[in-house]
């Protein structure tokens, strides 16, 4: 087992390495520069003073030396400054990942809490309503985009006094308000989930139900609930539980535009203000921490198997 | 047990309702804007968003008023002995946040900083005629020029021109943190794209002020969601700059809609050294050949005002657009004219632009559908917003749709802007006449001197085209019922909040 687990950290590595690579070469291949960017079209600055401001930053070496410099801190957990706020890039993630990590989890539980039951219940349900109905809100869940829902939702909410809008509050200072913030947000994005994941438990429920095994648990006589809870679900979590650990990593790299329908701090604004204002290091450091978030959740999501499949052995 | 559980509930309800009426509760003012802010040191600071709070946190010698004349702030009052010296006056007894007294060093301070190279101040172009700053007692300040300037008192209004305690930039060598102001409100807390909370100064040297405890600004980049805030009571007041979501907030009978003409101005360039722009009489008649309330109504669903180089709302020196020939349009004298300069057929152009920020793209495609009409073929270059800024200073444009900043004083705006030497002049704009009347308007100090070289100055530009000058978008906020006494500046300032209350 932690043979199998040093394995898979050592092969994070070149991993990670050629995310790092790759973002640091782009956002510089991009036309549009940094500095032009902080300061405008307003902004009066001799070209004197423009070089001042490149040496400060440390854009006036060679691309290599930047890209080394960069790699040598980075292993030693320097993220850098960024350009546009000067405050230390692994200061403003670590007050942003929060906000994500509890956004994203709450939208997969919420999505796993709705797609679990109806996925059983559209697999096994013989009623033709029941079926069409589940489908049709399936189908639904599938085409209606975030970025609408959300704001439906908040237009919705404030039309019903609902207080929406909240200020964050991470949840160990106030855990209700904190849940009261994120609910909305959580819904907006869980839909789509939901509706993507209740097609996989009753797929995957289908085909575990004509097996053999099943089968022989009908057989026996076991009650209906003893065959489903033992027999038909745990078999059927596993391809759920990928696709579900697929859908949290990619929430973990930020929702942006449920972040901003919300006004959430959280990593999806971090990123877009980095890539629309060319802030190398923070938008490094986001794809770089979002790529080894990306990664873990693959891996926990990988031991998550052997846990639901004794079977299933590591190493 | 649901009972019980029930019972604790209410009763922990019934106990916070107690806790909040124990003391007087504070009130809090909360404000949405779409963008964060990011760093707020005034001398420092180029991006709109942070003057907005710096307002808040500092004075200035001088301010506009929302009739957009200059009154006093920190200044008591001033003379200019002569034309190359202005003597200011401070106010006694005003404190910083941190209780030391505001002095004429802190004055002089503030001003050198902004003059030395090594700050970086975006403030100092606006006062770089200053020779020398003195202090001949505690509360007196005599500023002198190398030539006469006559937008030094708008270029002191600048939030670029904030005045700071000498003894905070000496401790933390600089601002983009800590707040040293004597304005109404103290920075208490601040996480960014969060929210950031100032209190109530309860030093503030204009008595009675500010009226509410708090005011809290609230970052929700999302227009739609801004309104929803302010009706569902999170907010109080939003900054709404989306002609779709005003029409929505003007059916809404739960919020006030406050509008004005702001100071910016939205413009058509032209790259003056390309072909066929070089010509100017080419220029000239695209003015004719475009439908500016058109554009107002399509691009900003009506919430803009029609205007020459100097923005509309600066009543004092703009001409009233029904001056300029070419304001109403005229498809067949823009034809005869673009034949007359050799396109009888038009031309093939291309037009700059990008969906973010002020990146104008309604606003290209009304002007390419209405150049169509003179045979003058648009395309769109829809670029993202760095490679818009990119283009912009490398001056790789045909044409392109711009928002400039504009300023109360003509000299401010339009020299920078349109002078062949001009910082900002990326038109790559010469013409002798111009900078003639740039130049004489700029050292004549008595405004109704002034007037008569701005009018001819307006007409000028308006011919000369070295852009085509559309319009001033208004400046909007909306604000629940129950909010007194904020107005709009005009200028997109919000020092106003000092006089707010709920």
């Amino acid at each position: 087992m932690s043979r199998y687990l040093g394995r898979r950290l050592l092969g994070a590595v070149p991993v990670l390495w050629g995310v790092v690579t790759l973002v640091f070469l782009i956002i510089r291949l991009v036309p549009g520069d940094a500095l032009q960017l902080f300061l405008g079209t307003q902004v009066e600055m001799t070209p004197e003073q423009m070089a001042e401001l490149r040496r400060v930053f440390g854009l006036d070496r060679p691309l290599w030396a930047q890209y080394l410099d960069y790699l040598g801190r980075v292993v030693q957990g320097d993220l850098g400054v960024s350009l546009r706020t000067a405050r230390s890039v692994r200061g403003e993630i670590a007050s942003r990942l929060p906000v994500t990590v509890q956004l994203a989890v709450l939208a997969v539980g919420i999505a796993a809490a709705v797609a679990v039951p109806a996925g059983v219940a559209a697999a096994v349900s013989r009623r033709a309503w029941v079926q069409a109905c589940l489908r049709v809100a399936a189908l639904a869940g599938l085409s209606i985009p975030s970025f609408w829902l959300a704001t439906m939702l908040v237009l919705g909410a404030s039309r019903v006094g609902v207080r929406v809008l909240g200020t964050y509050v991470p949840v160990w200072q106030d855990p209700w308000r904190s849940l009261e913030t994120l609910l909305l947000p959580a819904v907006a994005l869980g839909t789509g989930l939901a509706a993507a994941l209740m097609r996989y438990v009753r797929a995957s429920v289908l085909e575990v139900l004509g097996q053999d095994y099943v089968r022989t648990a009908w057989a026996k006589g076991l009650p209906a609930r003893a065959v489903f809870r033992r027999h038909v679900l745990r078999n059927a979590l596993i391809p759920v539980v990928t696709v579900a650990g697929f859908q949290l990593g990619y929430l973990l790299g930020g929702a942006v535009v449920v972040e901003e329908v919300f006004g959430l701090p959280g990593m999806g604004r971090l990123a877009l203000g980095a890539i629309l204002q060319r802030d190398y290091a923070m938008l490094q450091g986001v794809v770089l921490v979002t790529a080894t978030l990306f990664v873990l959740t693959n891996l926990l999501t990988d031991l998550a198997y052997g846990w639901i499949d004794p079977r299933i052995r590591y190493d | 047990m649901r009972a019980l559980v029930m019972a604790a509930l209410a009763l922990a309800l019934v106990a916070s309702g107690w806790a909040v009426q124990a003391g007087p509760a504070p009130v809090r003012f909360t404000l949405g804007v779409d963008q964060e802010v990011v760093g707020l040191d005034p001398h420092i600071v180029t991006a709109f968003s942070s003057f907005r709070r710096l307002d808040l946190l500092y004075n200035k010698l001088v301010r506009y008023n929302d009739q957009l004349r200059i009154e006093p702030d920190l200044a008591e009052s001033w003379e200019t002995p002569d034309a190359r010296t202005y003597v200011f006056r401070l106010r006694r007894g005003v404190r910083f946040h941190s209780g030391a007294e505001l002095t004429s060093e802190d004055v002089k301070f503030s001003l050198e900083r902004v003059l030395d190279p090594a700050t970086r101040s975006p403030g100092r172009s606006y006062i770089d005629v200053i020779e020398s700053v003195e202090t001949p007692d505690r509360y007196t300040v005599r500023i002198r020029l190398r030539h006469p300037l006559a937008s030094l008192l708008s270029g002191l209004a600048s939030g670029n021109l904030a005045i700071v305690e000498k003894a905070a930039v000496l401790q933390h060598g600089n601002l983009q943190r800590v707040v040293a102001g004597t304005g109404p409100f103290m920075l208490a807390e601040w996480v960014p794209d969060n929210y950031m909370r100032l209190v109530r100064n309860p030093r503030y040297f204009r008595r009675g002020l500010p009226r509410v405890d708090e005011v809290v600004f609230r970052v929700i980049p999302d227009q739609a969601s801004l309104l929803a805030g302010v009706r569902s009571g999170a907010l109080d007041m939003a900054t709404i700059n989306q002609g779709s979501v005003v029409v929505q907030a003007k059916r809404e009978p739960g919020v006030v809609v406050l509008q004005k003409p702001g100071i910016n101005l939205r413009i058509f360039s032209f790259n003056t050294t390309r072909p066929p722009f070089q010509n100017p009489a080419v220029r000239y008649a695209l003015s004719f050949a475009i439908d500016r309330d058109a554009i107002v109504q399509t691009a900003e669903m009506g919430f803009a005002e029609v205007s020459g180089p100097v923005p509309a709302s600066v009543r004092t020196y703009a001409l009233p657009v029904s001056q300029f020939p070419s304001y109403r349009r005229d498809v067949a004298r823009a034809r005869r004219m673009l034949a007359e300069a050799g396109y009888p057929n038009g031309f093939s152009t291309r037009i700059v632009t990008s969906p973010t920020y002020e990146g104008g793209i309604a606003v290209a495609q009304v002007i390419q559908a209405q150049l169509r009409e003179v045979g003058v073929l648009a395309t769109l270059e829809q670029v993202e917003w760095g490679t818009y800024i990119d283009r912009w200073v490398k001056r790789d444009f045909d044409t392109m749709v711009e928002l400039r900043g504009g300023d109360p004083d003509p000299d401010r705006f339009l020299y920078r802007t349109f002078h062949s030497t001009g910082a900002v002049n990326n038109f790559l704009f010469k013409d002798e006449a111009v900078d003639r009347l740039l130049e004489r308007g700029r050292v004549n100090l008595d405004p109704e001197r002034r007037k008569p070289i701005y009018a001819e100055l307006q007409t000028l530009l308006v011919e000369r085209a070295p852009a085509l000058f559309l319009y001033v978008p208004y400046e909007t906020q909306v604000l629940r019922p129950a909010v007194r006494g904020f107005r709009l500046v005009g200028n997109g300032s919000l020092y106003y909040l000092e006089e707010v209350q709920k």
